[in-house]
């Protein structure tokens, strides 16, 4: 019997450990190679560990893509600016969903759910004639106004502040607090763990978005970063400077996995917290 | 007059909750309902983007669905290999690595979780640069085991019949830690009475799983299973960025794009467009009403 219980936490450990190193390794890899010199060799499992260390590959990265820092910016700006909205507008949706009854409340809040099962991507080719039209390609603008307010942000936030008590918000309104300033001085202190981890998802999200930054942004000094660094030349084969390739990944990776490290560890947010109520 | 004071107080009573949800609507109308129409619409036109769009009736659909035109089918088959082979990979690792981050007595509980969750803090678009590396015919790591192991090497990128694995991996490595923290939650929102009960009757690991957390973790699961359909029915960054012959690897989204954005087909593109919308509705829909008879009969 104890023996039983001791094999099975052995297990345990082993594929916890399995799993952290298949998370972690890839991550891991891309800093050792991003330092390593041009000459030494890539192949097999000794050429792991750099023998040499240098910073070459990242100047080499700034010489390759000549806007680095400004699409650097496009991103940061993007995502921050991106974040900070959509938190606002969607959970002030929430809180309307949540704490309000309106006529036809239901059956909007069902709308609002349907539509999360038909992407906004397929509509993309009216939506970037649209842009044109609106003079919005090239501009930053147009990867942050569509998604002002999302669905399933409100869905979040709404799902998280059904639990607030009715009587916190009455008494604030008795005292004469406007429906507004019972946003901000009541609803918003209370729902705080649930902004703070919608907003590193969100976040995240913005941060690594793709597609819509591709479609939309067509001169290479409006790139996000992760448009930049797709334009890498990877080609099959031995050519591929991949040193110089996985600096250019890393100065698009190691940032926001920064900031998540750090926030994570101090415990500012907890992402992993749960998302769903069950 | 009183009619009218009738409206008046109304609209002073509720105009601040459609004031707050008002944005959504609004984006909702512009960007996504509006573009939805308007494909429709192109999807019946020759259109390049530039010149105005000529009405041609349903031959975009025709030589879509023309059984010649092999492209459409080779990427439509990847789609539902991606759906299928991604959501059960996905839900299947997710469910095992949240059932080890909720066991009991688990040491530096905290790291791991943290640790975990990194593939997912990782852009899709960066770790397929390092997973094209990773899967290289010569200098890949994979091919390094392999061979190492006395295999051949593989064509992971360069050939048809593996180049889908990459886009597999990278999405499932990518999604999965998601997918853990969303059934962590619905692990733990588990009443522990039914653990104990059980621990009464001498029931073991297996068997709580078999009759307890399998049965109470249904809603978790189908949750699951509907974000992965919508998420791989428009994958598109990872088979983008591995491309690999041909469209042996490509998506339908991705299908589209090229069309779009590389061809100027804009009519042909649109017509994918609202296939793949039709296809994205019906599994949905298919899926809500599978899920309501199945709660049906066990009389919930």
């Amino acid at each position: 019997m104890v023996n039983n219980k001791g094999v099975k936490t052995v297990l345990k450990y082993f594929l916890i450990v399995l799993v952290c190193f298949f998370s972690v390794f890839p991550v891991l890899w891309i800093f050792l190679i991003s330092i390593k010199p041009v000459g030494e060799s890539m192949t097999g499992l000794e050429a792991i560990l750099p023998n040499k260390v240098t910073l070459d590959n990242y100047a080499n990265v700034i010489k390759l893509v000549p806007y680095l820092f400004q699409n650097l910016w496009n991103s940061i700006f993007v995502s921050v600016i991106g974040t900070v909205t959509t938190l606002f507008f969607c959970s002030l949706a929430g809180f309307a969903f949540a704490k309000y009854w309106f006529p036809g409340r239901n059956a909007l809040y069902i709308f609002l759910l349907a539509t999360m099962m038909v992407p906004q991507e397929v509509g993309v080719i009216p939506l970037f004639i649209i842009f044109r039209n609106l003079g919005l390609v090239n501009n930053h603008w147009g990867l942050i106004i569509p998604r002002l307010a999302t669905a399933v942000g409100i869905f979040y936030m709404t799902e998280y502040m059904r639990d607030i008590p009715d009587e916190l918000v009455e008494a604030a309104k008795i005292d004469g607090c406007s429906d507004f300033m019972v946003y901000l001085r009541i609803i918003m202190p209370v729902v705080k763990p649930a902004l703070s981890s919608w907003a590193v998802l969100t976040m995240i999200a913005r941060w690594n978005d793709f597609f819509w930054p591709l479609i939309l942004l067509r001169n290479t000094k409006s790139y996000t970063l992760m448009v930049a660094i797709s334009n890498l030349p990877v080609s099959d084969g031995m050519s591929t400077p991949w040193q110089t390739v996985m600096a250019g990944v890393s100065i698009a990776v190691f940032p926001l996995l920064l900031c998540y490290i750090i926030l994570q560890s101090f415990q500012v947010v907890n992402v992993t917290m749960g998302a769903v109520k069950g | 007059m009183s009619q009218r004071n009738k409206i008046k107080k109304w609209i002073r009573r509720y105009k601040t909750p459609y004031l707050f949800i008002a944005p959504f609507f609004l984006l909702f109308i512009i960007f996504q309902l509006m573009p939805m129409v308007e494909s429709v619409f192109y999807s019946f036109t020759d259109f390049d983007g530039l010149n105005e769009p000529d009405f041609i009736g349903l031959d975009n659909y025709k030589s879509l669905f023309n059984t010649k035109n092999y492209a459409f089918y080779d990427v439509l088959i990847n789609t539902v290999i991606y759906w299928i082979a991604c959501s059960l990979l996905i839900i299947g690792i997710a469910f095992i690595i949240a059932l080890l981050l909720n066991a009991k007595k688990l040491k530096g509980r905290t790291l791991i979780k943290t640790a975990t969750f990194i593939p997912y803090v990782c852009a899709s678009v960066a770790l397929a640069l390092v997973f094209k590396m990773l899967f290289d015919y010569n200098s890949g790591l994979i091919n390094d085991i392999l061979a190492r192991l006395g295999f051949e090497k593989v064509g992971w990128l360069t050939t048809s019949v593996y180049s889908k694995i990459p886009v597999i991996c990278l999405f499932s490595w990518r999604m999965i830690p998601w997918y853990s923290v969303i059934l962590l939650s619905g692990l733990l929102s588990i009443p522990l009475e039914y653990y104990e009960a059980s621990r009464i009757d001498g029931g073991g690991f297996f068997s709580d799983l078999k009759y307890i957390t399998i049965p109470l973790m249904k809603n978790m699961f189908f949750f699951c299973f509907i974000t992965t359909t919508c998420d791989t029915w428009k994958m598109f960054n990872e088979a983008y960025m591995l491309k690999g012959p041909a469209y042996s690897n490509a998506t339908l989204f991705q299908y589209m794009y090229e069309n779009a954005f590389s061809l100027f087909d804009l009519g042909y593109a649109s017509a994918i467009g609202v296939v793949l919308s039709v296809i994205m509705i019906a599994i949905s829909v298919v899926q809500f009403i599978a899920r309501s008879r199945q709660n049906d009969s066990f009389g919930r």
